[in-house]
Order: structure tokens, then sequence, then C-alpha cells
């Protein structure tokens, strides 16, 4: 292992920023959340209580974000790679078990049940699978690749349908949770891909899960229903109540033009759009802060997903590189699929967007992992890796593996 | 290939997309978007105006006999609104307010926001909100509320369903009453509540409509139909009506035509006529009460005075009509008597007579006196013109003096004694206050005015008023003192209590039927028109009544019994003090 050096500070901050601009966008629509649940369904919300909700999702994130980077050396979660997937699985199909016989610590929500209820405070299991399988397939995929069996049926194909089958298996058919779903297979596809799977492997295996994804949505209505509503606002057919989700999305970014309405101006977030806290937090965005504001934040993603590629492009070690580009899949999947949602590119699926978006569970985990690979990028070397070198990489200008900063 | 860069440039790729697309919405479609958000988010709004609330006197108080009580809108939607919750729920409060039958409701595939009730009263939609039931509005309106019942209802009106003032005071004024309404335009949460967001939010308020105080007197208006309901109930009559008004002013204090109907249930009625003014809005032939104009015509124009004498005749051929006396004794018929009891016995060759007077040829009809006749009963008496009340009003019929009709003569003959012509009663007391009040024609009036915040009473702007001198004051002095003496039986018999003039003139209308007058005697129309005064002084009050009823015969002596009892009564109540005797 590379001498360990300074982190990624590119990593650092876009993830910083992030998370404070999903709180000053909470603190702006929080009050007007609370109005509108308090009065369509009599709850008892404070105006400030959704911003102080954030306030403590991100303390908590933080606190994660800073352990993963700092407290917990990633070698010793490479260890229990294993049992954190068995303990993942189990949890999610205790929560199976336990909604189906219909214990009060599981929530459900529209006839999903994807939480467990302590108290005041929820939990979804869903999110321990990604980091157990991002950890897991990291680890799997290098020992395969150290044995020379990528690629192998009996040795490398069983064992991985089996733990992602199953995975996924829980996810989007125990909890109907096809968002979950979406970055799960994000997360394998991005990690085969990286591990060097055969060419024809791998392909057939995206035809094998795009025939089965579309069979699956063309036997449920209730996900029929949701493309069908996407394919409506795509051609600007007629509104139904089905389209009304993605209709009122579109308004919001629409009416956000150039520059936005400004912040505390969004109409869109008085109750007319759904979620418009959690999952489409970034149409209240694109209402208040318009073209100027959304393309900021894009820039904001990408950058930082790219500066991800990059350090993966600069470990050595295949176990952290495959862990790098497991997270970084997750989270591109994430943001590209709930942007695309949300600008009626792709059919609602119900994901969050990173860091932004209102919810606990789902930013505490996102940011561990982003600290995960903020910690592996102190092991970078300065070279490209000989059999994945990116011929950019190692010449950009003022980036930190640029060799004036090499030593320091 | 490099697989990370593959991964480089998916990741590129997707954000361009994305970038290229919010270029699309935002930037080129922005227009669009504003439109359809304009749409969702504009709320219009009317500011509904209060209705104006209608006063009575109370003495000098005015005091409320129409008000306004908050009701409640029920509203569902069914689509979302539980039905068996809200069906409860109605059947329990608002069982009797319920304007739809929730199960039709709750088929008939697309409505939302449906009204159920409507008109529920506040306790009763307070309790239909403490039930809690979700996706359920409650939309707060007025509804008129009469606390007096049927009374006064010939001049109060009624609102209808849709806010719109229908007959009487209601109608009449129902500009002044309904104000203005305002309009809230802003931009508004999904459920419904203005935002301060927008920048083009409008907000004119709503005008309450006015208060309207009106010059009747509820208390006298109550005794005057008790008074009616009496006389409707001991005889043949179905219908009675009557008028108090002050002839100083033109003020009236009591109008009323029975039977009524309670305003707060209008639709309650056997028949819509029930809703139409009697007083105001039917013209009819007065009959004899018509002798004190042509009597008034001539000696004002100095062509006769009470002690003029002319030969009585049982009757009298005019243009092939033969024309009689209702009168018929020994000592009236071809006798030479004074106008004065050509007056007092109520004689049609008498006011034909008159007629004959105005016309400077005592021997007959002439076209001036056609013209003198018109000049009065059109001009000065303004028959044939609504008289300028504060309602709806019908303006009846004259005769011009050169008409081409047959029988011209024998139609002014008939106009003297109130028989071819037409007017109503409040036309007929107008003219006739000012033949009692000095000569004076003044616009009548049930208007006080509006009520102000300060208390006072501002009279109606637009609302003309005209005085008018038509007859010398000598002229009344004389037509006083012959109807004083109309009634001299009626003093000496105690009727008329001392220490007051009451002077009347009765009249029974024979009634058209299928075209012409019916000569049985069977359909008669019985009016009476009177004054008070402390002796010796300027009338108070004048008193017109009006009893019928469908193929019922109603004499002006029935009418006259009427009258006596409301004289006594208006002189009681309004407490008028006897003058010296």
């Amino acid at each position: 292992m590379n001498r360990k050096h300074k982190s990624d500070l590119v990593i650092l901050f876009t993830t910083l920023g992030l998370m404070a601009l999903g709180l000053i966008v909470i603190y702006a629509i929080g009050p007007m959340r609370a109005n509108v649940l308090n009065t369509t369904y009599g709850t008892d919300y404070g105006p400030n209580d959704f911003f102080l909700g954030q306030l403590r999702s991100v303390g908590l994130s933080l606190a994660a974000f800073f352990l993963a980077f700092k407290l917990i050396p990633y070698k010793y979660i490479q260890k229990i790679a294993k049992p954190l997937l068995i303990f993942a699985i189990i949890l999610s199909a205790l929560l199976w078990i336990l909604s189906l016989g219909g214990s009060s610590i599981v929530k459900c929500e529209l006839g999903e049940c994807r939480w467990f209820q302590f108290g005041g405070t929820s939990f979804q299991p869903a999110e321990v699978l990604k980091i157990a399988l991002v950890v897991y397939l990291a680890d799997f995929l290098a020992r395969k690749r150290e044995e020379g069996k990528i690629g192998d049926f009996k040795e490398f194909w069983i064992p991985l349908i089996v733990v992602c089958g199953l995975s996924l298996g829980l996810v989007v058919v125990a909890q109907g949770d096809l968002g979950t779903g979406v970055a799960l297979m994000a997360i394998i596809f991005g990690m085969l891909l990286v591990a060097k799977v055969p060419k024809w492997q791998y392909l057939l295996m995206l035809v094998i899960v795009l025939v089965t994804a579309v069979g699956s949505v063309a036997m449920s209505s209730h996900r029929m229903e949701r493309v069908n509503a996407w394919i409506t606002t795509l051609t600007g057919g007629e509104s139904t109540d089905s389209t009304y989700h993605i209709d009122n999305a579109m308004l919001a970014i629409g009416t956000g033009g150039f520059a936005g309405v400004g912040i505390g101006n969004s109409v869109q977030a008085t109750g007319y759009l759904p979620e418009s806290i959690n999952d489409s937090v970034f149409a209240i965005m694109g209402e208040t802060f318009g073209f100027v504001g959304l393309f900021l934040v894009i820039g904001v993603f990408c950058i930082m997903l790219l500066r991800m590629l990059k350090v993966a492009s600069h470990t050595p070690d295949d176990n952290n590189r495959f862990l790098i580009i497991g997270v970084f899949s997750w989270t591109l999947a994430q943001v590209v699929v709930n942007i695309m949602a949300m600008t009626s590119l792709v059919p609602v699926t119900g994901i969050t967007l990173p860091l932004l978006s209102y919810g606990g569970t789902s930013m505490i985990f996102i940011a561990f992992a982003i600290g995960l690979v903020l910690q592996l990028s102190c092991y970078t070397s300065r070279e490209g890796i000989k059999h994945e070198n990116i011929s950019s990489g190692g010449r950009q200008r003022g980036s930190y593996h640029s060799s004036r900063r090499r030593h320091s | 290939m490099n697989r990370i860069r593959a991964l480089k440039y998916i990741t590129l790729a997707a954000f361009a997309i994305i970038v290229v697309r919010l270029f699309f919405i935002q930037i080129i479609e922005h227009d669009k978007w504003l439109a359809k958000a304009d749409e969702q988010h504009t709320l219009l709004e009317t500011i509904t105006a209060e209705r104006g609330e209608i006063y009575m006197m109370d003495g000098e108080e005015p005091v409320a006999v129409v008000l306004n009580q908050a009701v409640y809108q029920v509203i569902i939607d069914p689509a979302v609104t539980p039905k068996d919750q809200i069906k409860d729920a109605l059947e329990k409060h608002a069982k009797e307010y319920l304007t739809a039958d929730l199960d039709e409701v709750y088929k008939t595939e697309g409505l939302r926001y449906y009204i159920v009730a409507k008109n529920v009263p506040y306790t009763n939609a307070q309790k239909i909100a403490e039930e809690g039931i979700d996706n359920v509005w409650l939309k707060e309106g007025n509804r008129r509320v009469y606390p007096e019942g049927e009374m006064g209802s010939t001049i109060l009106g009624f609102v209808n369903s849709d806010g719109l003032g229908q007959y009487g005071v209601e109608g009449s004024l129902n500009n002044i009453l309904t104000g203005k309404d305002g309009l809230l335009k802003s931009i508004s949460d999904v459920n419904n509540v203005a935002l301060s967001i927008g920048k083009d939010n409008i907000k004119i308020p709503a005008e309450d409509g006015k208060d309207i105080v009106l010059s009747i007197d509820r208390g006298l208006e109550r005794g005057v139909e008790e008074v009616l309901a009496g006389k409707i109930n001991s005889t043949a009559a179905t219908n009675a009506a009557a008028l108090v008004m002050n002839p100083k002013t033109g003020e009236v204090v009591a109008m009323t035509a029975l039977p009524g109907y309670n305003p707060g249930d209008y639709g309650n009625v056997k028949d819509a006529s029930t809703y139409i003014n009697q007083i105001t809005e039917v013209p009819y032939e007065p009959a004899s009460i018509f002798k004190n104009f042509v009597f008034s015509a001539a000696i004002n124009e100095g062509k006769m005075t009470a002690d003029t004498t002319y030969l009585n005749t049982p009757s009298i051929e005019i243009d092939g009509n033969t024309i009689w006396n209702a009168e018929q004794r020994a000592k009236l018929n071809n006798q030479t008597i004074t106008m004065r009891d050509a007056l007092y016995w109520s004689l049609n060759v008498g006011s034909i007579q008159a007629l004959k007077f105005l016309g400077d040829n005592p021997n007959e009809i002439t076209a001036a006196g056609r013209e003198r006749l018109y000049d009065y009963y059109y001009n000065k008496f303004r028959f044939g013109h609504a008289t300028g009340i504060e309602l709806i009003e019908q303006e009846g019929f004259i005769w011009e003096p050169h008409a081409e009709i047959y029988g011209l003569n024998a139609a002014y003959a008939n106009m003297t004694f109130g028989q071819n012509l037409s007017a109503t009663m409040i036309q007929t007391a107008t003219a006739f206050s000012s033949v009692v009040n000095g000569g004076v024609w003044r616009t009548p009036s049930v208007v006080k005015g509006t009520l102000e915040k300060d208390g006072s009473i501002k009279p109606l702007e637009n609302h003309e008023k005209t005085e008018d001198q038509i007859l010398t004051a000598e002229t009344s002095a004389t037509m006083r003192s012959l109807l004083v003496n109309n009634r001299s039986y009626k003093a000496r018999a105690g009727i008329d209590k001392a220490g007051y003039d009451v002077g009347g003139k009765s009249g029974t209308a024979q009634v058209i039927v299928d075209g012409a007058y019916d000569e049985s005697m069977s359909n008669l129309v019985g009016s009476y028109i009177g004054f008070v005064a402390p002796s010796g002084q300027m009338p108070e009050y004048v008193i017109m009544v009006k009893m019928w009823g469908e193929g019922k015969a109603l004499s002006g002596g029935e009418a006259q019994l009427l009258f006596d009892d409301l004289s006594n009564y208006v002189i009681n109540y309004l407490k008028i003090k006897p003058g010296g005797v």
C-alpha cells in the first residue's frame, strides 16, 4: 500500500457544500411543508421542525462521514465484509417477515413497508444493504481477481448471482423499493465493469437484467402506471392523477426560469408538489434557484463524481478501487435517476437526491460511503495504475495529484 | 477501452443530457410553465358584500326587521370524502338542509366539490365540523332572516336563492342593499389559502350594502295588519289592503295587503300574485273616491262651490249610455240639490255635473271640460304616472281628452266617479293627500334613508321628491269640510271621536267581467279613503283601504267600516292629540 498522504479536498468540500445547500433549501421550504401537512392531515409540525430535523440528519451524517473518513480504517471494515452483508440481508429479511405479521415496529407508507420504527426515529434497512453490498462486492471481486476466477461460472457467477439476487429480491420484491433496486443494480454493474468481467459476459448480463426489468415493469400495474404517466408527460399529453407528481415537478423547474424565484418564494413547495422536501427537492431548487442554480448543483455533483473516478484510477489496490467505484456508482445512480425523474427523462421511481433530500438514513449512509472514499483518497499513487491508466489523470494541472503537492 | 474512462464518459453524457433538458424546460419552455403555474396558483375569489339590513321605525328609533344570519354550505369531494361518515353526519346534523341525494352524488362519475347542503345554521355546521371528517368544506354565506314573519311582507319583499332581491324594497332597492362584491386575486397554496408571495396580488374590498330605514312604523304596521285580518275573517272579503300616510310629508307609515306571506319561506305561497304589492303595483278602478278629484278641480277652477246647485235626475243619458245614481231616494230624485249633498250621497249624476261645470256648460260635457279634467287628473294629481315612491309601481291609465274612441264623453262621465280609468292605491292616496293637505302634491315615500355608522339617517341619493301646489289652500279647506260632512252621521253616532275632524269618501267599483261591467253587482270592490285631523287643524294622516274577493261583492260601505276601525286605531296608536272643539 502507498504511503498515506492528504485526502482529496475536492470531494470533501463538494460533500460539505451540498449538505449546507440542502440545509438552506429545507430551511426555506420547511415551514411551508409543515403548514401543508398541518392543514391537510391535521398534524402539529412547528415551522422549524423540518429544518431542525435536517440539522440533526446533517449532524449525524457529518459524524458518519468523519467516522468513515478518519476513524475506522477501511481494512477493518473490509475484514467484516461478509458478516456485514449477512447482517444487512437478515435485517431486510426481518423487516419483510415482521411486515407480514403487521408488527408495530415496521413503518409502512402507501402499502410499502420499508422502515423500522423505534419511537420517533425510523430507519431504512435497504440503506445498510447498499453499503454492505458495496463493501462485500469490493472484497469478493478483489479476491476473485486475485484468484483469477473472474468470469468463472461456478466460482464467480453462482455466488454473485445468489448474493445480488437475494439483495435485489428483498429490496425490490419484498419492500417494493424500485429506487433502491436501481441503485443496487448500478452498484453491481459499475463494480463488475471495473472488475474486468469479460465483455461478452457483461453484455449478456446486461441484456438479461434489462429483459427482466422490462418484464417486471410490464407485470406490475403499479409500475406500468408510472411508465404510462412518464410517457404521457414526455409527450405532453393530458394531465391525470398519476402524472400529477411529475407535472408539478416540471412546473416547479419550469417556473424557475433562468435565475429562479429566490429563496422563500417557492409556490410549488406550498403543497402542490408532493415530496417537496424529499425526493422532489431538486424541483424546488429549480424553482428557487433557476437554471443557473441547478447548473451549479449539477456541476458540483459532476465534479465530485469525476473526482471519485480519478481517485479510483489512482488507487492501485483492487479492493479499495472497487469500493470507490461502488460508492461512485451508487451516488451517480441516485443523482441521475432522481434528476432525470424530476425532468421527466425517466419514470418516477422514488429515489432521494444524495446529501440534499430531507431524510435521515439515506443521507447518513451515503455520507459514510463518501467518507470511506475520502479515506481511501489518502492512499492514491502518483501514477495512474498500470492496467487502469487514465491518460489525462496524472497530468491535470492544479489537481491534488500534481507533482507540486505530491510530498506535502 | 479503459473501463474507468468509460464510466467517466457515461457520467458526462448523463449530466450533459440533464443540462440540455433543464435548458429546454427552464429557458425555452419557461413561458409555458409560467402560464401553467398562473393557472394553478392563482386564486380568484369574490369577497361577498354583506347585504344591507332593513329597519322600520319604532316611534323615533329604527328597529331591524330584516337581518342576515351566517349560514353554511356543506361541500364534499366525492372522490376523496369518506361517504359513510359524511352521510351519517349530514343525517344527524343537517337533514333538513340537504340539497342533494348523497347516493346519487357518489354514483355520478367525475363530480368534484359538490354542494350537498345549504343554509345550514352555525350550530349545525359546527357539529358537522366537530365530526372531523376529511375533505369536507363549510363555506360561510348569509341568509336573510325576517324575524317578524309575515308582518310587512307587502313592503319588504324577499331575497331569492340567487341572492337577488325580489318585490318590495328588497327588489326595488336591491342595488343599495346589495353593495358591491370585492375581489381577491392572489397566489394561493394547494389548500387555496392566499399567499403573500405573488407580485400581482389584488385585493378589492367588498362594499357592504347599505342598511335601509323605512318610514313604516312597525307597531302600527302590525296593528293595521291585525285589523285587516279581523275584517277578512268577519266579512266576505278574501283580500284587504290598507295604506296610512302622512299628507304633510308624503311618508307612508303603514302599508299592507293581506293575505301576506313569510319572506323567509317565500316559496310556500299558493299563488305567485301574493308577492305583488297591491298598493303600488295593481291599478284598479277606485270608483266614487274619484269624485273628490273632479270636485276639487271644478272648485279650484272657480266653476262651482259646495253650495252650487243642480237638478239631480235618477239617471243620465250620455252617448247612448244610461248612467244611474246608486242612491235612489225621493228626496233626491228630480230635486235641485247642492254639490255638497251630491258628494254626501255619492251621486254619479252630481259628479258628472261637476265635469259639466268644469267645461263651462252646465248642460253638457264639453271638450274644454274634458281637457281641464284631464289636466287635473293627469298633470296635477298625476294619475297615469308613477308616483316616484321607492317601490315597484304601475302607472295606471287615464283617457286623453281627445282620444279617438266611441263614447268619449261617456268615458269621461265614468271617470268622474272613478270608473273607466285605472289608478293604484298609492296614486289615489297621494292625490287625496294633496286634496286635504292644503293643496300640495308630494312624492310619497316609504324610505327614510340609509342608516349610517353614526346612527344618523341619510336620505337616499337620486330620489327626487316633488312638491307641487296644485290646489289652492281654500279649495283644500272646502274639500276637507265636504269630506267631514260626508261622515257627519259617523260623528253623530260617536264613531268618530269628539275633538277630531275625520273626513272620507267611499267607493264601490263594478268589476269588468268578460269585457263588460258586471251589472249583477255580485262582483264589487269596496274602497274608502279619508283623513284624521285634530279638530280645526290640518290632517295628520290619510288612510286608504280596499276590500275585495273574487266573485265577492264588497261595497264602499263595508270598506268604510274598516276605515272606522283603522282611523280610531291610528288616533290611539299614534296618540294624535284632539283639537279644540
